[in-house]
């Protein structure tokens, strides 16, 4: 099963749902989460016992008094995505553990703390407040990357264009 | 430039090309045209998947402009597109290069060095720009990546999650050889264009 906030989830030719940009997704028991990364930040949420995962697409680190969707800003999809994977399991315990993927600096003409790095830092700050450690990361650099999250085994791999081999976490 | 609409920017937009067009036949010795087929302003969701989705790569070159109409200009191109216009700036013919070497992204480079500059000089020739700070462009940075992870920090490099994108569809045409290209201008927050912008986005 899984859900999101509309227009999220679409089967994409790789048989997983793909999860645009400032948006989240959610699911249970089996299938495969994606989105495309480049300053942007991936968040990857999982249960191994209760099987179910959850990953949002954060695009700025804090969201404007003007609001938006939930999932476009770090301190609103952090609260969110936890709010949906509580959700489906009617309120009770969740073990979550996190993996967390992007903050590329892509242009040679970005400088000082980079869109990239905020993100990043704000949802390390963010998870260590909600108490969810995080337990694999792929960020930095200056490369995009495609990040897949297995919501059975939580298993996150990441690809980049023209790379040797994909990156587990 | 304070209230551009797409009208507007597409007459800008026509007389940059000319100006481009002239340039590149000279560098190249030989004659070239490049026409703008369409300008659109996106909002930033629609703009990250404008240029493609998936696997497929797609390249990129950009300039970081400061002071009037800061913000950044961009050429984007298929692997097939940007490969066949390399060969044809270095006398090649179309299908020598099957990949993206020094050469080839130098020749990438040089291109939105001429093509940006062309654009920049007809947008600063605006009277309400013209006599306003110098716009001073940074040089071209090449990138090849997931067109959305690169569309995605491209938009974020200007801070420009709640401004509209401006898209040229261009095509260039190179003794007869017509290459397809984007030219993508993303205001920086907060500058004049951008304010503008986010008022003249098509719904």
């Amino acid at each position: 099963m899984t859900q999101s906030q509309p227009p999220a989830a679409q089967p994409d030719r790789f048989h997983g749902h793909s999860i645009a940009m400032g948006q989240i997704g959610v699911a249970c028991n089996d299938g495969v989460l994606r989105t495309f990364l480049g300053s942007c930040v991936g968040l990857a949420l999982h249960d191994r016992r209760r099987r179910i995962a959850g990953l949002a697409h954060i695009v700025l680190p804090e969201s404007p008094r003007t609001g938006g969707p939930p999932g476009k800003y770090a301190d609103t999809a952090v609260a969110e995505l936890l709010r949906l994977l509580h959700g489906l399991v009617d309120g009770d315990a969740l073990h979550l553990t996190a993996k967390i993927a992007g903050g590329a600096t892509m242009f040679g003409f970005q400088s000082g703390t980079t869109i990239g790095d905020q993100n990043v830092q704000a949802v390390e700050r963010l998870l260590a407040a909600a108490g969810v450690t995080i337990v694999g990361r792929c960020c930095g650099g200056s490369h995009g990357r495609r990040m897949s999250l297995d919501v059975a085994s939580g298993v996150v791999t990441i690809q980049a264009v023209g790379g040797a081999r994909d990156t587990i976490l | 430039m304070r209230s551009p609409t797409i009208t507007h920017l597409t007459t800008v937009f026509q007389r940059a090309a000319d100006e481009a067009s002239r340039s590149l036949s000279v560098w190249l010795s030989r004659p070239t045209t490049i026409t703008v087929k369409q300008v659109a302003a996106l909002p930033l969701e629609q703009a990250v998947v404008m240029l493609g989705a998936g696997d497929t790569p797609l390249c990129l070159c950009a300039m970081h402009i400061r002071g009037a109409l800061s913000g950044v200009l961009a050429l984007a191109v298929s692997d097939a597109s940007g490969l066949a216009l390399a060969d044809l700036l270095l006398g090649r013919s179309i299908g020598s290069s099957t990949e993206w070497g020094e050469l080839e992204r130098s020749a990438a480079a040089e291109t939105t060095n001429i093509i940006g500059c062309a654009y920049l000089n007809a947008m600063t020739a605006e009277p309400d720009v013209a006599g306003s700070r110098v716009a001073m462009p940074s040089p071209p940075w090449f990138v090849r990546d997931f067109p959305e992870a690169v569309m995605e920090a491209l938009l974020l490099t200007c801070e420009a999650s709640g401004n509209a994108v401006f898209l040229t569809r261009t095509v260039f045409e190179i003794q007869h050889t017509a290459i397809q290209c984007s030219l993508i201008f993303v205001p920086q927050a907060g500058a004049d264009a951008g304010q503008a912008a986010a008022g003249t986005a098509p719904s």
